[in-house]
Order: structure tokens, then sequence, then C-alpha cells
């Protein structure tokens, strides 16, 4: 009967549920589905993470290449970021090139690292107007259940924590480089953003790590995301509803609180990881 | 058709940009004008300052069957740079622009049809973002299209000094060190869309938006005299 | 030039630091123990792990680990089929679609699909295909897609295995499970189940019977779906190579069984006692 219901009346069977202050998973409005992390796990990327956030999961692999600085930049590297969403993780996806979700995404996190710093690209250069690195970071997602912004954002973050880059010199004589991949140094990770998001129920009903399902049934999406500071590093709602400043500072001191704990989160695997090494 | 809202040379925008400098909030020149190309349903041109972006809506018009929804119009944006494809970049700002319209039009009253709005840069000196909105929205009303609400784009830059510039220009942006676009709904004044680059306080983020509202005041009040005149014009 | 305009772009061109190493690539030997300390010229797989149902959205899922070969099979159907014009309409139709993760490999891949993938995805279509009921699924198509998360080598094999193990948690009618399994000639020596180094950077000085063998294998009707080899080598090296491989397969048995069981119980747990 109630299977009968969610599929004919998604929207409602959804309402009853807010009506009573829960969801239909069991959750609060304002409560995070359970995320765990594995850290290293791929060891052909140069550093990896899996998220998971209920059922979505994120694997973020980097990988390092040397390449020329820009003429403008010269002592600067590159940061690469593309998510991706292949059939694999959801019917709603097509096989081909990236959709306008995915495309968006990615361009959120561009402006994710950009804002926040989270890496200097001044910290990639290795030779100034010569050699620098260039950090191909790219998100996968392998179930899709909502929320990808927030997963991609922790997966990121800790696959950049967990990178080892190899020592590079430039050799005096030929200038070409030398790569020692038995030497290896981590990055300086200056700022730890996370994301929180959110979903608008009804024009009113804010619901916190919205599902797929609670997505696609609401009237707006928002984003936001903060460094451990406090301070925000980007406040992404794309269209939908409006929403007061009340609301707004609701989400705020709920992504704030979020950033808190996922960082406790990340620093607890990574030392986990450390320790067992 | 009548066409010609406002344009940036002529003196009633210049009486306009008066009452932009009494207020506290600062915008460029800005003009507007309506049902200027012949083969749209509707179609606007907004200009900003030196930031110039052209609108076109298509529709209500059949839909390709693998995008048809059943209890709405399905809403295709378009927004095409100045030079070269469109990339990454313009795909979110598509994301923006879509979702926007999405809020404010009534797509349930035109279900199973298709809606396209082309939004083609002209060029861009700061403020993009918002002038897409604009632009969007004065194409949308030209169209004739149901709405709920109006709605508007203001852009804010922080700059070093901690001072926010409203409108602005490509040097100014570069210079700041946040930027933030909101599209800000005409019934509420509430923020509809958000897009920030930069890092920033929450008491920052505050500022900016009481500082959009106040300028969407003056957009709106824009909005009102132009559709004004143009229905006054006619016989 | 084209571009890639619906993702982020990075430089131009940009280069493995592993092209940067100063010294030559080690090249495996030929004789004596495996890198990994496995057995050479004997029926040693690396022992595998699979788990089932791990995807919450698709029908039918399953992950593999064999060593550090890490991959993923999701199965989506069956669903009406997308191309109308097909003129078989009493079968229903499999797709198949493999990918690499760009961080799978040591050198770092693209994301636009290339010829080897579509390769390894028309090959794992062919192993499938005669193990499916397709007659059972009219005007409908089943979507088989695999990513690899981690490519250290036998990726089709373990692919294979994967898929059908999919495949059959999705409840899809099939005759027969279908297993993976592949080994790697080098002279006159043989590695089962080889890794990414055996597989790229072994070479020894006679050129005679040097290439790789895959083989897909119904266990329990006891017949093979698919096959590939390349490279060079005579017939009784060859039939041998299968018998090998198909040795291999039976190994794997086991593993396969226990875990499409596993996930069969957890879906409906036997009726309790009380």
């Amino acid at each position: 009967m109630a299977a009968g219901f969610k599929t004919a009346e998604p929207l409602e069977y959804h309402r009853s549920f807010l009506k009573e202050n829960c969801r239909p998973d069991g959750r609060e409005l304002s409560e995070s589905r359970t995320t765990t992390l594995n850290i290293g796990s791929i060891s052909t990327a140069d550093g990896s993470a899996l998220v998971k956030m209920g059922n979505t999961t994120i694997i973020c692999g980097i990988k390092a290449e040397l390449a020329n600085p820009t003429v403008e930049a010269p002592g600067k590297g590159y940061i690469v970021p593309n998510v991706d969403l292949p059939p694999l993780c959801s019917s709603r996806f097509r096989p081909g090139p990236p959709g306008e979700q995915a495309q968006a995404a990615s361009q959120f996190i561009a402006d994710v690292i950009e804002s926040s710093e989270v890496i200097k690209t001044e910290d990639l250069c290795i030779d100034r107007g010569k050699l620098c690195w260039v950090l191909y970071c790219d998100m996968m997602c392998l179930d899709y259940d909502g929320n990808i912004l927030d997963a991609c954002i922790i997966a990121l973050l800790a696959a950049l924590k967990n990178t080892q880059l190899p020592e590079v010199t430039i050799n005096k004589e030929t200038c070409a480089p030398e790569v020692n991949p038995e030497k290896r140094c981590g990055l300086h990770i200056h700022k730890h953003p996370v994301g929180a998001s959110f979903c608008v129920f009804d024009d009113s009903i804010l619901i916190v790590d919205p599902t797929a399902e609670e997505e696609s049934l609401s009237t707006a999406q928002l984003t936001v995301v903060t460094d451990e500071e406090g301070r925000l590093c980007s406040l992404h709602k794309p269209g939908g509803t409006s929403l007061s400043g009340e609301k707004l500072q609701e989400c705020i001191s709920r992504a704030t609180a979020r950033q808190r704990e996922i960082q406790k989160l990340i620093d607890k695997v990574i030392h986990s990881v450390k320790t067992a090494q | 058709m009548t066409s010609s809202a406002c344009d940036t040379a002529s003196p009633r925008c210049s009486s306009m940009m008066e009452v932009c400098e009494a207020s506290s909030v600062s915008l460029r020149e800005f003009g507007c004008e309506q049902s200027l190309l012949s083969r749209p349903d509707g179609s606007s041109s907004f200009v900003q300052g030196d930031t110039s972006v052209m609108a076109g809506v298509y529709g209500p018009a059949e839909v390709k069957v693998s995008k048809e929804i059943y209890d709405r119009a399905t809403l295709e944006v378009l927004v095409q740079p100045k030079v070269g494809l469109p990339s990454v970049r313009e795909r979110s700002q598509e994301q923006c622009v879509r979702e926007t319209c999405e809020a404010s039009l009534l797509l349930s009253l035109h279900p199973r049809s298709a809606l396209t709005l082309v939004l083609q840069v002209l060029h861009d000196d700061g403020s993009l973002l918002s002038c897409c909105l604009n632009a969007a929205c004065m194409a949308l009303m030209d169209a004739g299209l149901p709405m709920s609400c109006l709605f508007c784009g203001v852009t804010c830059a922080i700059n070093t000094e901690g001072e926010i510039i409203t409108d602005p220009t490509a040097a100014q942006e570069k210079e700041s060190r946040a930027l933030m676009t909101f599209a800000i709904d005409s019934t509420e004044r509430r923020v509809m869309m958000s897009s920030t680059k930069g890092s920033f306080s929450v008491h920052e983020l505050q500022q900016c938006i009481a500082v959009s509202q106040e300028a969407s005041e003056k957009i709106f009040q824009f909005y009102r005299d132009s559709v004004k005149r143009r229905y006054s014009k006619t016989p | 030039m084209p571009v890639d305009t619906k993702r982020v772009r990075g430089p131009e061109v940009s280069q493995s630091p592993s092209l940067f190493l100063g010294r030559p690539v080690a090249v495996l030997p030929s004789s004596g123990p495996r890198a990994d300390g496995r057995q050479r010229d004997q029926v040693d797989v690396r022992p595998v792990f699979v788990r089932c149902g791990l995807v919450s959205q698709a029908k039918g899922s399953a992950y593999i680990e064999a060593g550090n070969t890490k991959l993923m099979c999701c199965v989506y159907g069956p669903r009406e089929t997308e191309r109308k014009d097909e003129t078989d309409m009493k079968c229903g139709r499999l797709t198949t679609d493999m990918r690499f993760a760009p961080f799978s490999c040591p050198e770092r891949g693209s994301w636009i699909q290339g010829s080897q993938d579509k390769d390894f995805s028309l090959m794992l279509h062919e192993s499938l295909q005669p193990a499916v009921c397709l007659h059972k699924y009219p005007r409908s198509q089943i979507e088989v897609n695999v990513m690899v998360l981690e490519n250290s080598g036998s990726v089709l094999a373990h692919a294979i295995t994967c898929a059908s193990l999919a495949l059959a948690d999705a409840g899809i009618e099939m005759y027969d499970l279908v297993l993976g399994c592949s080994i790697r000639q080098d002279g006159a020596s043989y590695v089962v189940d080889p890794s990414y180094m055996e597989e790229n950077y072994s070479s020894s000085a006679s050129s005679e019977n040097q290439g790789g063998l895959t083989v897909a294998f119904l266990p329990s009707l006891n017949q093979i779906s698919g096959l590939q080899s390349d490279g060079e080598m005579t017939e009784e090296i060859l039939t041998a190579g299968v018998r090998t491989c198909i040795e291999g397969c039976y190994k794997l048995y086991p593993v396969i069984q226990q875990a499409l069981a596993k996930a069969v119980r957890k879906a409906a747990p036997p009726p309790s006692e009380s």
C-alpha cells in the first residue's frame, strides 16, 4: 500500500512525512546521512578518497603531471577538477559526454577551489616559467542518491590531503627534469572547505542533505561552503524559489557545524591511515 | 511592434542616472530594448555600462519526446559567449538562469511544450550574469509568458578595502576579493539565485544582500517604467 | 584541433612524471617467482573479493577486487529499447559499456572513451550474450555498465565475472554464470591472472609464443562463450592455455557462488523458525 502511494503520489508521500517533522528514510529534517571515508584506496593515483554519504558514493582520484606554466601566470600550476556522472551511477544519466549537471558541478568545484584557496596554485610551481605540476582531480560518482556536491568536496579535500608528489629536480646541464619517486611529500592544504546542501520543500520547509528523490521533488536547492575560520567560500543557489534572510542564516550556521564535523572525520581517517602504516 | 523602452543615450535614461546617484547604491547606466528581433516570440537587449546581452525567447512550441515533462513546459537556456564555443562556465550560467526562470514562470500552464531562451553575449565588461538575468526577464515579459513574479540580477563586488561596489566593471571584478551575483524577486525582494566567488564573512554577505535588494528597487522601477512607456505609446 | 568544451580544461600538453625517472624501466624476468609471490606455470589466481548489490540506484550491481584490480559493474533494465528501428523485436537487447576511470592506470587516461575501451565493451558483450536468456525480454534492453577503478591487470577477465554477477544480482534470467580468466604466455612459461606489469613489461629473449589469452567460461554448462587472444602462439600452447584458463575459472567459481548466495539471502531472508 505504502509503496503504491509512494510511486503514484511521490510529493504527497513526502509531504505526509514532513508534516510530522521527519523524512521517509527515518531522518529528522536537519539530520545528515552517515558519512564514511576511505582514503588512499587507489594505488595508481597520486591521491585518492572514497566518500559515502548514505547511498551516494563519490570516488576522487588525483593524478599529477608535469607541464609548462602559462605565459600570463609563470609562477602558477594548474588544478583541473572534473566531475563525472557516468551511466553506471544512476539510470537518469546517458552514456556520452557529460551533461549539464556534471558540467555545472565541475564548474562549481573549480570555483570552490579558487575561492577557498584550498591549495595555492603558486605551490605547484617547480621552476618559474618553465615547469609546474598539473593536478587532475577526477571525481566520479558511483552511486547517485542526491547531494553530490557535498560528497565531491569531501572526496576532493580528502584526496588532496592524501596526495603525495614525487620530488622533482632540474638537471643543471640538460635542463631536463628528474623525478625521484622514492622521495615524496604531501601538499600544503591552506583551507578546509566543506559544503552543506539543502533542499526547500513547498517554498518553506528546509531539509538537510537531500536524497535524489527529495532533490527532484524540491522547489529549490542551496549549497553553502564554509572553511574552518567560518568564512563563506560559496553560496550557491542556482535559482528555484526565493529564500528569506532568516532561513539563509539557518543554513549558514548548519554549514559551519557540518564543516567542523567533516574536518574531524577527515583528520581521524588520515590519522588512522598513518598509524596503520 | 513597439520598441525601445530606454536607450542608453536617450535623455530619459540620463535622468534615471540622476536618481541612481542620489541613492547610496550606484549602478552603471543601464537600458533595455524589447521586441527588437522579428523571428523570436520575445526578445530584448539589456545594456549595463559596456556589458551587453541580447536575449530571444521561442515558445511555447512542440517539445522533443525525450525532453517532454507531462505536467509542465520544458525550459531550455542557451548562453552563447561573444567568441568561441560555450564551455563549462557558460553551462553553469545556463543552469543559474534556467532555474531562476523556472521558478518565476508559471510553466504548468503549458504542459508538454518547449520554451527556449537564447542569451547572446555581445560584450562583457563585468556583471555578466546579472545582465543575462535582466535580459532574460525582459525577453520573457516581451514574449508574454505568464509569470508569478519578475526577477532581476545584481552583482556586488567587495574590493580589498572592504567596500561594496554594485554592478562592477570587469576591471573592478578583477581587483575584488569577493564577487556575488543575486537574483531578487519582485514580490518579496528575496534571494532567488545566488552565485559567489571568493571568500567572505557572513556579515559581508548580509550587507551585499541588503545592497542588492536596494539596487533591485531601481531595476524593478525601470522595468515598470519601460513597460508603461511601451504600452502607453500603442494606441 | 578539437577541444573538449564540456569539461574543465587544463594545459594543452602535460607529461607523466614517470617519463623523467632517469633510469630504465625494469623488465620483468621470464623465469623465477613472480613479483607478488605467486607461482609461475601454475593455476595461481589472485584471491578475489566480491560483493553484490552495493549500488542503491541500480537493478543489480557487483564489485570485484583481485589483487589491486578493482572494478564495479551496474546493471539497469530491462527497460524499453531506445532504438526502435531494430528489426528483431522478439529478442531483448544487451548493451555493454566498459570504461576506465582516468586515474585507473599508471598513466592518466583521457575521459573520452578510447578504442581500447570500445574493444573491451564489445568483447564483454560477446562473452555475456550467450549466457543471458534474451528471448525472455522482448522489446526491451538490459544495460551493463562496467567501471574500472584500478587497473592491475586481467581487467577483461574480471569484468566478465563481475558483469555476470551483477546480471544475476539484477534477477536477469540466465543459463549460467560467466566466469573470466586470463593468462599471459611468455615463451615456454605462462602466468595466470597476470598483473599490469606482467601484461605490459614482460619480454623474454625468445620471440615465439608471446601473447595473452582471455577465456569466458560457463562453468555448469562447461561451455566457452568468449575467447580473446593476441600475440602469436602455436596451436598446442593455445589449447593448453585454454585449459589452464578453464581451471582458473573453476577456482573462482565457489567464491562467486558464495557471494551470490549471500546477496540472495540478504534480499530474501529465510523464514525464521519461530
